[in-house]
């Protein structure tokens, strides 16, 4: 049964979420609590200026009073484990808490409105680029697997090797220094100019910033996606009904789309969602390059302005997106691939 | 596992692997790297770049963002190369307002369309030093540029450059040549002496700047009265003519020289990426066959926890724990271990849980091995080929993590990486203001390592793998 398959799956990834988030919040506990104390120690001073009429004695007894108070509200009072529980239940419920510096955009300094803020950004260019990819990585591996060991696959395996270990960010670097530059064609950062057009204004706008960085994504990316492709899509073809399906004088390209990538496409789902999956976690740098203001490029910031609480809740976050994404893989390979289903019965 | 059949073993891996011709490449890079790494101070321009880097004294002497010397071959108008010249020839001569004097003179010879922007002399001196400063043009022509008068001077450095100290002297020698219109339109302060110093005389001299090349002396004299007396010393006479291109790969806005930076990361680079991915495949691998071997409750526990870490996003946990933690490199290496030996497990477990099933295993067992002798004995030697590809693989992936933690500004201040590098590029805005010798060698180099062992790695796999699953 497909149902308790993928139920079983989505509660085993919440509880892995839980989990991760009380490691955390164990492992952090200490700068977690210095900042909330701090952040206390502000409020109490904040509150204290609007008061009038009250003697100096009485101000500090008010003073340390309410900073007591607010100290039980947080239960910093309470013993190791219980504190470092409540924060973690916090996390899980999405309860950040306050940034220290870091505003969104309406001068709000909830964290999680500016984590909101900034997850749609990332959202859109790291799909548009995905979606990108994973076409051109299907069509070039295609291509390579119809003549394996020819010029074009060799050239383009060969490239795959050459940028095996070279960072994103890099790219992104040299792709700003050309054509931002040198030849002047793109912004070299940001989602809209300003000040920003509005209509049909706005969308071209946003796509003219976009091109820079997806490009980047893309050439990056569909290098060793093809290769991938390549790899299982040869396997396919050397099947037996392959054979004869070009025996009994269908069309290559019906062989191509019809017989070969339908069996392969478990595998190549899964890998195109796990390489989407591992660029999003090098977009933390990546977005940072073209400031582009998502969730990577909020870790930038935080850690210039020493945040910790957006720092805290970026990574919660990430982590959540992070964990969603490899529930997803399973529920989608288990849906493509009729075998997992019959082993999922719970 | 005999050393004679480890030997057997090795020579076999090599006939296979001197076939693969990417592969060879990979080892080749990796020994002239290794190479390079072991005979660092021959290849380093700068020997005391290891933990001067930072030091902005350490650097003075260079130009600001000077693009490498090469570009000189590209470009129409040849721009002065920076010079080190510490040979100088010692004369003793009688001088008509000085008396007798020694002098130092370099020469320097200047064939470029675009001066040097600063030329400085230093010297060691000890005790009362008197030093009078001057430079003969090819033209005949020789300019004064000032006078160095310095006591109580306990071996201390002493330092002249022409841009700053000399200003005011240079300006006297175009007063005599320039037109006075132009002479009205500026004043010390606008005009930079070694544009002047290196300019054919005429009356446009301020704005047309002609090359007047040939060579040049620099003379230091040096009263013979003031040397008669013991205490008073000089030595290690050195003049820096700072050039508008720069050593082989430019400097940066900080005048550090980016080949020295360069080739003192490689040693991190190769370091951090070895060490770990060694290390962390190992553990994996071990980590899988036990997990495999024992089975039952043992087998649960380790892969749930191997799951805790398969979900957990690597990079951005390595960014908040090193912003807050602010770690050494060696806890950096530390923390990449923990979090990248879960790459191999899957397949070792799989693999390993093949293997025990196998009937030597069985055998080895009814003779009475321990567990932990035929894991050790038995199992690994088997399945620690698979890893060598592993590692190799695993390694750009590794250097790339460091890279993008010290491009965030979290790396080892103590040490120089390329990521570094690339950060202080990044913070100074390289991007925007065209300064591509900062950028491009570093990442360049990244992707060469990277590269490199990708090589090695697919040539071991296409090798070690099949030979695995014929078993």
């Amino acid at each position: 049964m497909y149902k308790w398959y993928a139920l079983k799956r989505i509660l085993r990834g919440l509880f892995m979420y839980a989990l991760l988030m009380f490691i955390f919040s164990l492992l952090f506990n200490q700068v977690n609590e210095q900042t909330q104390r701090s952040q206390i120690n502000e409020q109490v001073k904040m509150e204290s200026v609007k008061l009038r009429n009250m003697k100096p004695e009485q101000m500090t007894t008010w003073r340390t009073g309410r900073y007591d108070q607010l100290v039980k509200l947080y239960k910093l009072d309470r013993p190791l484990m219980e504190r470092v529980l409540f924060r973690a239940v916090n996390t899980i419920t999405f309860n950040f808490g306050k940034s220290t510096i870091i505003k969104s955009s309406k001068g709000e300094q909830d964290v999680l409105s500016i984590l909101l803020e900034a997850l749609p950004r990332t959202m859109l260019l790291f799909t548009t680029a995905a979606i990108l990819e994973t076409i051109l990585g299907i069509a070039l591996g295609l291509k390579k697997a119809q003549k394996p060991g020819g010029n074009l696959d060799r050239s383009t395996s060969f490239v795959t090797m050459i940028i095996y270990g070279m960072p994103s960010w890099w790219l992104g670097m040299m792709l700003i220094l050309l054509f931002v530059y040198v030849l002047k064609l793109f912004p070299s950062g940001g989602v809209n100019s300003v000040p920003t057009p509005a209509g049909i204004g706005f969308v071209l706008d946003r796509i003219w910033h976009m091109i820079l960085p997806i490009m980047t994504l893309v050439l990056m990316g569909f290098w060793s996606l093809s290769f991938v492709v390549r790899n299982i899509v040869l396997g396919v073809l050397q099947e037996d009904y392959i054979m004869s399906a070009r025996a009994r004088g269908i069309p290559e390209n019906k062989v191509l789309f019809g017989h070969t990538l339908r069996t392969s496409a478990p595998p190549l789902v899964t890998m195109a969602l796990l390489s989407l999956l591992s660029s999003l976690s090098g977009a933390i740098i990546f977005e940072g390059i073209f400031s582009w203001p998502g969730l990577g490029n909020l870790y930038w910031v935080a850690v210039q302005q020493n945040d910790i609480p957006v720092l805290m809740g970026d990574l919660a976050f990430t982590t959540g997106i992070y964990q969603a994404g490899l529930v997803l893989l399973d529920l989608i390979y288990g849906f493509l691939d009729p075998r997992i289903k019959v082993g999922g019965k719970a | 596992m005999s050393m004679k059949d480890f030997g057997y073993r090795l020579g076999e891996f090599w006939a296979d692997f001197s076939k693969e011709k990417s592969g060879l490449i990979g080892l080749g890079i990796l020994l002239l790297s290794v190479i390079v790494v072991l005979m660092e101070p021959v290849f380093l321009p700068y020997k005391d770049v290891n933990g001067n880097w930072r030091d902005i004294t350490y650097w003075e002497d260079n130009p600001p963002a000077a693009p490498p010397a090469w570009t000189n071959l590209f470009a129409r108008e040849k721009s002065a190369i920076t010079a080190r010249l510490d040979k100088p020839v010692i004369t003793e001569e009688e001088d008509p307002e000085l008396g007798m004097v020694r002098i130092y003179s370099f020469k320097y010879p200047y064939h470029y369309d675009k001066s040097p922007l600063d030329i400085i002399l230093r010297a060691k001196g000890s005790g009362m030093l008197f030093m009078n400063l001057s430079l003969e043009r090819p033209d005949g022509n020789t300019i004064f540029l000032g006078q160095v008068y310095q006591s109580d001077l306990n071996d201390d450095q002493v330092r002249f450059a022409v841009d700053t100290d000399a200003s005011s002297a240079v300006y006297e020698f175009i007063r005599g040549h320039a037109s006075e219109d132009a002479i009205a339109n500026s004043d010390s302060s606008t005009i930079k002496p070694t544009n002047i110093l290196f300019a054919k005389i005429g009356e446009d001299m301020l704005s047309a700047r002609n090359a007047l090349k040939g060579d040049y002396y620099y003379r230091v004299k040096v009263p013979m009265s003031l040397l008669e007396n013991e205490e008073n010393k000089i030595s290690d006479l050195k003049l820096v003519v700072t050039g508008r291109v720069s050593g082989v790969l430019g400097t940066d806005t900080a005048k550090r020289d980016l080949y020295s930076g360069i080739v003192a990361g490689l040693k991190w680079a190769l370091f951090i990426g070895l060490v770990t991915s060694v290390i962390s495949v190992l553990i994996g691998v071990m980590y899988g066959i036990i997990s495999a071997y024992f089975g039952g409750f043992t087998d649960t526990f380790m892969s749930f926890i191997f799951e805790i870490f398969v979900s957990i996003p690597v990079l951005p946990v390595l960014i908040v724990l090193s912003a807050i933690f602010k770690p050494s490199i060696w806890i950096i290496i530390a923390a990449l271990i923990v979090f990248s030996w879960v790459g191999p497990v899957k397949t070792v477990r799989s693999m390993a849980l093949q293997i025990k099933e196998e009937t030597y295993i069985e055998a080895a067992k009814a003779l009475g091995s321990g567990k932990w002798r035929i894991i050790l004995k038995h199992m690994a030697p088997l399945l620690l080929p698979y890893s060598f590809a592993n590692m190799a693989l695993s390694v750009p992936g590794t250097i790339v993590f460091e890279a993008s933690l010290s491009l965030l500004g979290l790396g080892d201040p103590t040490i120089i990486t390329w990521g570094q590098i690339l950060h202080d590029a990044q913070s100074s805005g390289a991007t925007l203001n065209g300064l591509w010798w900062w950028i491009v060698p570093p990442g360049l180099f990244i992707a060469i390592m990277g590269m490199t062992f990708a090589f090695l790695g697919f040539a071991m796999d296409k090798i070690l793998h099949p030979k695995l699953r014929t078993r």
